[in-house]
């Protein structure tokens, strides 16, 4: 059974892996065994000064998922290659880090300091970032998109994939923008800007007043935009939104995605991303698939 | 893919007074190396409502791991209807235990409010093996009916000090009406303490107002307790800490309480 993707010149062993912000931390509760058999890994993002993160309540429940506003807590691109990144190394399966620079420059810094370093992967650029001079996120305007890819592309010596908002008005100009600036590939969907509200106190829950909407509560949009987004451009697609299950992942697949992430679902259950890879195989083999490309898109008309 | 996510099952949860259950589970992986003041995450569904698990002290590790809990809410309430035999998805042990006092103390006064109680029953089996210490428990609850039988901290030679808000067993008013009962002495007294947050700011007074030594074992929403997400974390004096894993037991004198 053959279940390698490729994204550019780097291959995965298999489609599964996790989302950023979502997966990491303390090694000392990792199954190793098990984080071993995923296809890749994606720590949280960096930025280039370390950054301190909102204030609490950063993190509330909502129904089938969840806000947060963690404010992109990290300790910083040279924090994190001293400190994290040896201990990701370890464990011996291809890294896809994910950064966010709040203006060109710092994208600049990022992609050469990661250069510098060995054993990295890919690339993720987290674009839901400021939007110098624009009320907008970079992920929202299709010409920044193409600036900041194509200028990542230009200088990174690993394949680069951006990494796009579901909070824009139609997500296939973005994603085209990418390509055109030469993106490898393309991730999807980062978080739905939302709130809740405590209605005693009549206060918005969370500290930074606004948080992204995460969880299987997203998963039926995530899966619509994936479909548009494959239809639109001819890059692989590693999607995210509420993954639960394997059949959840099997939607995204179907839908046109070549990898799938694991996001919000980890903190519910720590195990589901070596389910969802269990189940890919099981039903591969029920359906008599012998290479994931096979159901990549392999949407039936209705 | 971690490796302290089990499923154990249920040895028995009941009713131990009328507001507090005692839920006891058959976890040896986790009875082995439990400290007082570390917690476990407990999934709470089967399905994704409530869809965080949630954080509970570990009351006692004797034979079982035993929790302590007030069904208040749709997780509490889940976990209520537990029976003998059930399976239960746990996550643990988790976080920074209390740590044991040093050799010059001579007086550990522990200040717990509500559910707070929790922590300090197995703290209590482990410190009461310690010569010439003096342990003392004050414990402040809403009414009667919240005020746990005292019995076990009793065997432990745990001194208590109780007080209700409606008066109706021990003093009326707030824990902190207890401190003036205690003498302490910045160098043999340590305090630790466990309860809701106006509770743990006035436990931090006292203690700056005396000069006072302590920790505290704090709440915040979680959703992995695994210092993953970054979603739990507090103000300190040092920044910003998570709850799951630098606490949930803190300085008490670094806490910054909101
Ligand atoms: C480290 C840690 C240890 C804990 N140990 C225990 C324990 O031993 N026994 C026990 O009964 N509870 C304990 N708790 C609290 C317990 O996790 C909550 O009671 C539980 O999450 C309530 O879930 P629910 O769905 O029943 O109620 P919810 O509907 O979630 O909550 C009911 C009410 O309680 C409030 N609430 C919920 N969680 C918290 C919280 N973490 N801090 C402050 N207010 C909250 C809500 O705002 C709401 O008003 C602990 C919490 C932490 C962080
Ligand atoms: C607590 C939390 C932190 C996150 N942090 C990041 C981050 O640092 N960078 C990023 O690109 N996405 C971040 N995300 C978004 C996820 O990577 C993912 O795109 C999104 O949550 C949708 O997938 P899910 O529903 O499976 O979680 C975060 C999500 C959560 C819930
Ligand atoms: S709950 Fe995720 S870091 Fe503490």
């Amino acid at each position: 059974m053959n279940l390698s993707i490729n994204i550019g010149n780097t291959t995965f062993r298999n489609p599964v892996t996790v989302a950023s912000g979502t997966f990491g931390h303390a090694e000392k509760y990792y199954n190793l065994d098990e984080v071993k058999q995923l296809g890749a890994i994606v720590p949280k993002t960096v930025t280039l000064p370390a950054q301190t993160g909102n204030p609490p309540q950063r993190i509330i429940e909502t129904p089938s998922g969840m806000l947060n506003a963690i404010g992109i807590e990290n300790p910083g691109v040279d924090g994190f290659i001293e400190k994290k990144l040896p201990t990701f190394k370890k464990i011996g399966i291809p890294l896809i880090i994910s950064i966010l620079g709040h203006n060109d420059d710092q994208f600049r810094i990022l992609t050469e300091k990661f250069n510098a370093v060995d054993g990295i992967a890919a690339l993720e650029l987290n674009l839901s970032c400021p939007n110098l001079g624009h009320k907008t996120l970079v992920a929202q305007d299709p010409e920044a998109t193409f600036r900041v890819v194509k200028l990542v592309k230009s200088l990174s010596r690993v394949p680069v994939i951006a990494k796009l908002s579901p909070n824009v008005t139609d997500i296939t100009v973005i994603a085209k923008a990418a390509q055109e600036a030469g993106a490898d590939g393309i991730s999807l969907i980062n978080t739905f800007t939302a709130m809740v509200i405590d209605v005693k106190k009549r206060k918005s829950i969370l500290g930074n007043f606004t948080g992204g909407l995460s969880g299987p509560a997203i998963r039926p949009i995530a899966v619509h935009m994936v479909h548009q987004v494959a239809k639109t451009v001819n890059i692989p697609i590693i999607a995210m939104g509420g993954i639960a299950t394997a059949s959840d992942a099997l939607e995204f697949l179907i839908a046109g995605a070549s990898m799938v992430a694991v996001g919000t679902m980890n903190f519910v259950n720590p195990r589901a991303p070596l389910e969802v890879l269990q189940g890919i195989k099981e039903y591969m083999k029920e359906n008599k698939i012998d290479d994931i490309k096979q159901l990549i898109g392999n949407l039936h008309k209705n | 893919m971690s490796k302290i996510q089990n499923i154990f099952k249920v040895v028995s949860n009941e009713k131990l007074c009328p507001r507090f259950f005692r839920l006891c589970i058959d976890a040896k992986s986790i009875l082995k190396k439990i400290q007082p003041g570390q917690f476990i995450h407990i999934r709470a569904t089967d399905g994704l409502e409530p869809f965080f698990r949630r954080p509970f002290s570990v009351y006692r590790a004797q034979k079982y791991v035993e929790i302590f809990y007030e069904p208040i809410g749709p997780g509490t309430k889940n976990l209520a209807l537990k029976k003998k035999g059930d399976d239960i998805d746990v996550l643990g042990p988790l976080g920074t235990p209390f740590s044991l006092p040093s050799k010059n103390i001579k007086q550990v006064v522990m200040i717990a409010g509500g559910i707070g109680i929790a922590p300090f029953l197995a703290f209590s089996d482990i410190l009461k093996k310690k010569k010439n210490l003096e342990l003392i428990l004050l414990y402040g609850g809403r009414t009667k009916g919240h005020v746990y039988p005292m019995k076990e901290f009793k065997a432990n030679g745990v001194k208590i000090l109780v007080a209700t808000d409606d008066g109706s067993i021990g003093a009326k008013g707030r824990v902190s009406e207890l401190f003036s009962k205690v003498k302490t002495d910045p160098k043999t007294t340590f305090l630790y303490t466990c309860g809701p947050t106006p509770m743990m700011a006035a436990v931090q007074a006292f203690a700056k107002k005396y000069n006072l030594q302590g920790e505290a074992a704090c709440e915040e929403v979680m959703a992995c307790a695994l210092g993953a997400c970054l979603g739990c974390s507090i103000k300190t004096t040092e920044g910003y800490k998570t709850v799951c894993y630098d606490g949930p037991v803190f300085d008490l004198n670094k806490v910054i309480f909101h």
